[in-house]
């Protein structure tokens, strides 16, 4: 493939914008929860862009793939306990909508 | 052909996207981020990165989609029943409306923000497997072991706070009965 | 008296006293909590005060009767050292020294701070502040003996400050009735003008000696004043010392706190602003005296400032109707003629007549406290007269304190004065100037007492006998004031004058203390001797001047009040110029006090209240109202703190995009 590094960061870009919407736009908790997954895979192809990039024909950098490594360790722990948490909150109202959740305000 | 390959499958990837954000069930929400996921999944190995596309397939597809679906049917939403969203209209409120500008803004910023980037052409030769798992391993053990040391008590802690959050609820369920 | 240590336990006992006394005070108060007429234990306060005097004075005798036992060139005893300070170069020791020079006040002050304090247990009867009274008393004799005792500058100075706060307290002891607080401010402020001159003498001794030390101060006067430059600077502490003096022993220009201090209770004007605090100034002088005489500049200055403040006190005695007010503003004089003692070279006068006017103002104004007692709180001679019928006893004493004040032929104040006049008229040159207005006022003293006798205890009887019966005080009051009244009339035994060919007693007791100076005094023929047809004759013209003044204000008093109310009649402008003190206090009042008052409410109201309360205020109500406003945006939306952090997002990075 021979796709400028350029075009990665478009489709990453996109991922995450809509992620962000997504994410503020969704009352439902789960589906919050997957634009967040969305965001940080969004996330992991910037890094691996940065890799693929920052690499030599003779030389491969894959500082960039270590940390996707990574952030797919975060998300599977992040997932899992937003979800423990969203059972917990259905327990407790019986409703996964994020504006049932506003007793912290000011 | 790869180039094209790669083209189509980022308009899949979006649109997809676009889906779990636009379905009304957070069933079908799941299924078009599977979609999703698995055509990054590919777009990974068109860049060259086959371990990482293994992974992006075994643990978001296998695992945490899976457990997704789990606590969806768990709390039988599926159906969009009695916990449904109270009403269907995504842009309701001001906050909704100011998020949706927002995330154009993060968008757009992104664009900018790579078009701006001056990168020289990819000196990589298409087709070749960067993540070659052996040199992986060195970085992960080598350079990278205290973050390695690190995500495994990430990975503990997770475990023992989900079973704390599941536990002590079974607790109120059975002393207070006010759940 | 074996061991040198129990010279501490002669300011120790009263302090003693004085915390034994604090804690009867509580426990008064305790008991009047449950029962407010209830007096408690307080009965047993003047016990242990006097009890601790008594003890005070035994131990003084003792040191004293020790003292006279050793050779006159060495008539030093030193306790054992306290160790106080030990900083770099500086090392300030505390020990008790009793010389010739603070065994004579040692003796003063516990002998005439017993019998007050016997007194006062009567005077004070039935005062709800009976235990506290006491307290403050016993801790102004430790303040008192530890500025006497004191080996040290620093020493001294503790004392120096012990006896102003006792002061401050007791003239403020009534303080419920509003003025006699004020007066103690009074008091306190002016004497901290004083003290403020007092250490910046003493920093500048510090500089010249390296040592605080009194004895080697005295002893290293003389090299310092030989290096022309260090001498300048040694005039320099001498003149601070004696600004102290000036405060502490109410010389122009800060004597108007006395006067004033007359709101305390009277055994306490007798005690601390006759006796013995109000000397103290008197007392460095003496201690100190190479320091002061070695630049005969600086006695001239004290002689001059002794003479006027004499003069003024003495004019300003001569209309006051309020019987203490007459004794204060005599006081104010009588210590001016010990500075003009001092300034004459006349060190051992000077003492003599501390002695012998702490034996009879202090008769003089218990007398005066035995008449307000019986008056009924009345202070105002206008309203008494014919009282020698009613209270003998004290009518008695006090005659034998007024003679010896107005200085009558024999008495003691009658040496004591003329000897400090003669030494004056010896020194001649300006000082026949002074020996002028120091023979004036002694006219003046003598009119004003014998007006105050006339008014008081003679003529007519002007209170209103439904409402004032005046009657005997008790045996408590009375028997200190036969005392008293006994060392008034033969105190001058002390120190006769060299014509009658007996030695002066006080004088040699005191000449290895005042021999450092006399040397120095010499060295600038400062020392003058009087031939006896000369001495003959000042002592005649004092007795003639006594004798005819007295005469001429009981003459006009005797009738009545007529007289005053001529003069108020006659000359209003005169009359109201004496007896505001030459409006000395009025010139304070308008330049220094009002404009202060006026600093300070622009400050309070305008400064403080408005601008910097303004603005701490102000701060608070932008922080609350900020919070009020920002509180909205925390409306405990997920979304709408998601839509905060992403907004943060984009703004830093289009920051870092384009900045």
């Amino acid at each position: 493939m021979n796709v400028p590094s350029e075009h990665l960061l478009v489709l990453a870009a996109g991922l995450f914008a809509i992620g962000v919407l997504g994410f503020l736009i969704r009352r439902n908790v789960i589906i919050v929860l997957m634009c967040i997954e969305l965001m940080l895979n969004a996330a992991n192809l910037t890094f691996l862009a940065a890799s693929r990039q920052h690499s030599t024909a003779q030389v491969v950098n894959l500082d960039g793939a270590v940390f996707s490594i990574f952030v797919i360790l975060v998300a599977a722990c992040e997932a899992a306990v937003g979800l423990a948490l969203i059972i917990a909150l259905f327990r407790l109202k019986q409703t996964v909508e994020s504006d049932a959740l506003s007793e912290m305000k000011g | 052909m790869a180039e094209i390959l790669f083209y189509v499958l980022s308009a899949i990837a979006l649109a997809s996207a676009a889906g779990v954000v636009l379905a009304k069930s957070p069933m079908m929400s799941v299924l078009s981020l599977l979609g999703s996921f698995f055509c990054l999944a590919v777009i990974y190995l068109l860049a060259g990165f086959q371990f990482l596309a293994a992974a992006q397939i075994l643990v978001y597809a296998g695992a945490i989609l899976v457990l997704f679906l789990f606590v969806i049917m768990l709390l039988n939403l599926g159906d969009m029943g009695a916990v449904a969203e109270r009403s269907n209209a995504l842009l309701e409120g001001t906050a909704a409306k100011l998020g949706a500008v927002l995330a154009l803004g993060i968008g757009i910023v992104g664009l900018v923000a790579a078009s701006r980037a001056a990168f020289r052409p990819v000196e990589v030769e298409p087709g070749k497997g960067l993540d070659d798992l052996n040199a992986l391993a060195l970085q992960l053990f080598g350079r990278y072991s205290l973050p390695f040391e690190a995500a495994s008590i990430l990975l503990l802690s997770t475990m023992v706070a989900v079973i704390a959050l599941a536990k002590r609820q079974r607790k109120t369920d059975r002393g207070g009965g006010k759940a | 008296m074996s061991g040198t240590w129990l010279l501490w336990f002669i300011p120790l006992l009263p302090l003693f006293g004085a915390a034994a006394c604090g804690l009867i005070h509580f426990a008064t108060l305790a008991a009047r909590k449950k029962d407010p007429s209830a007096s408690g234990p307080s009965a047993l306060a003047p016990l242990v005060a006097c009890g601790a005097m008594l003890g005070a004075l035994g131990l003084s005798i003792a040191a004293f009767k020790q003292l006279a036992g050793l050779e006159v060139e060495h008539r030093v005893i030193e306790s054992a050292v306290w160790p106080w300070i030990h900083v770099g170069s500086l090392h300030l020791d505390i020990s008790m020294v009793v010389d010739p020079l603070s065994a004579v006040m040692l003796l003063v002050v516990t002998g005439i701070g017993f019998l007050i304090h016997v007194y006062s247990a009567g005077y004070m009867k039935g005062d709800p502040g009976y235990a506290k009274f006491f307290a403050y008393l016993n801790l102004f004799v430790f303040s008192m003996l530890m500025l006497v005792l004191s080996s040290s500058l620093i020493g001294l100075f503790v004392g120096w400050e012990g006896v102003g706060l006792c002061s401050y307290l007791l003239i403020g002891f009534w303080y419920e009735k509003g003025w006699p607080a004020e007066a103690g401010q009074k008091a306190f402020i002016f004497n901290r003008v004083g003290d403020a001159s007092f250490l910046i003498g003493s920093f500048i001794l510090i500089k010249l000696f390296g040592t605080l030390d009194l004895s080697d101060v005295n002893a290293a006067v003389a090299g310092v004043a030989a290096d022309p430059s260090k001498a300048w600077w040694l005039t320099v502490a001498a003149l601070c010392l004696f600004g102290g003096c000036t405060g502490k022993s109410a010389q122009i220009p800060l004597f108007t706190w006395l006067p004033d201090a007359m709101a305390g209770p009277t055994p306490v004007s007798a005690l601390i602003h006759a006796a013995t605090m109000v000397t103290a100034g008197v007392y460095l002088v003496v201690r100190l005296n190479p320091v002061f005489a070695f630049d005969p500049m600086v006695l001239t200055v004290i002689g001059t400032i002794g003479a006027f403040t004499a003069l003024i006190g003495g004019t300003s005695a001569i209309f006051q109707r309020d019987i203490k007010k007459v004794l204060a503003y005599s006081t104010v004089s009588q210590l001016g003629y010990m500075f003009l003692g001092l300034g004459s070279g006349a060190f051992a006068a000077a003492i003599f007549h501390l002695v012998t006017h702490a034996f009879f103002k202090g008769l003089l104004f218990l007398g005066a406290g035995s008449v307000i007692h019986g008056m009924h709180d009345e202070q105002d001679m206008h309203k008494m007269g014919g009282l020698r019928r009613h209270m003998p006893k004290t009518f008695v004493t006090f005659l034998a304190g007024a003679a010896a004040l107005s200085g009558l032929p024999l008495l003691s104040g009658y040496f004591s004065k003329d000897e400090i006049l003669a030494h004056t008229f010896a020194h001649g040159g300006f000082y026949y100037v002074l020996w002028g207005i120091g023979l004036f006022t002694a006219a003046v003293t003598a009119f004003y007492t014998w007006r105050m006798v006339a008014l008081t205890f003679f003529g007519k009887e002007r209170f209103d006998h439904h409402h004032v019966h005046p009657h005997e005080s008790p045996v408590v009051m009375w028997a200190p004031l036969a005392v008293l009244a006994v060392l008034s009339v033969f105190g001058g035994l002390l120190g006769l004058p060299p014509v009658f060919h007996v030695v002066h007693q006080l004088e040699h007791w005191l000449a290895p203390v005042t021999e450092p100076g006399r040397a120095l005094l010499e060295a600038h023929g400062g020392v003058h001797e009087l031939s006896h047809a000369v001495e003959w004759a000042l002592l005649g013209l004092g007795a003639v001047i006594a004798l005819v003044f007295a005469h001429l204000g009981f003459r006009r008093y005797v009738k009545g009040t007529e007289s005053d109310d001529n003069v108020q009649r006659t000359q209003p402008a005169l009359a109201d110029f004496l007896v505001g003190a030459w409006k000395i206090d009025a010139q304070y009042y308008a330049k220094i006090v009002y404009p202060s008052k006026l600093v300070a409410f622009v400050t309070a109201v305008i400064v403080d209240q408005f601008a910097i309360d303004g603005l701490v205020n102000g701060a608070g109500g932008l922080a609350t109202a900020t919070g009020d406003r920002l509180k909205l945006m925390v409306d405990g939306s997920l979304k709408t703190y998601a839509l905060w952090i992403g907004a943060g997002a984009v703004l830093l990075a289009l920051l870092w995009m384009f900045v």
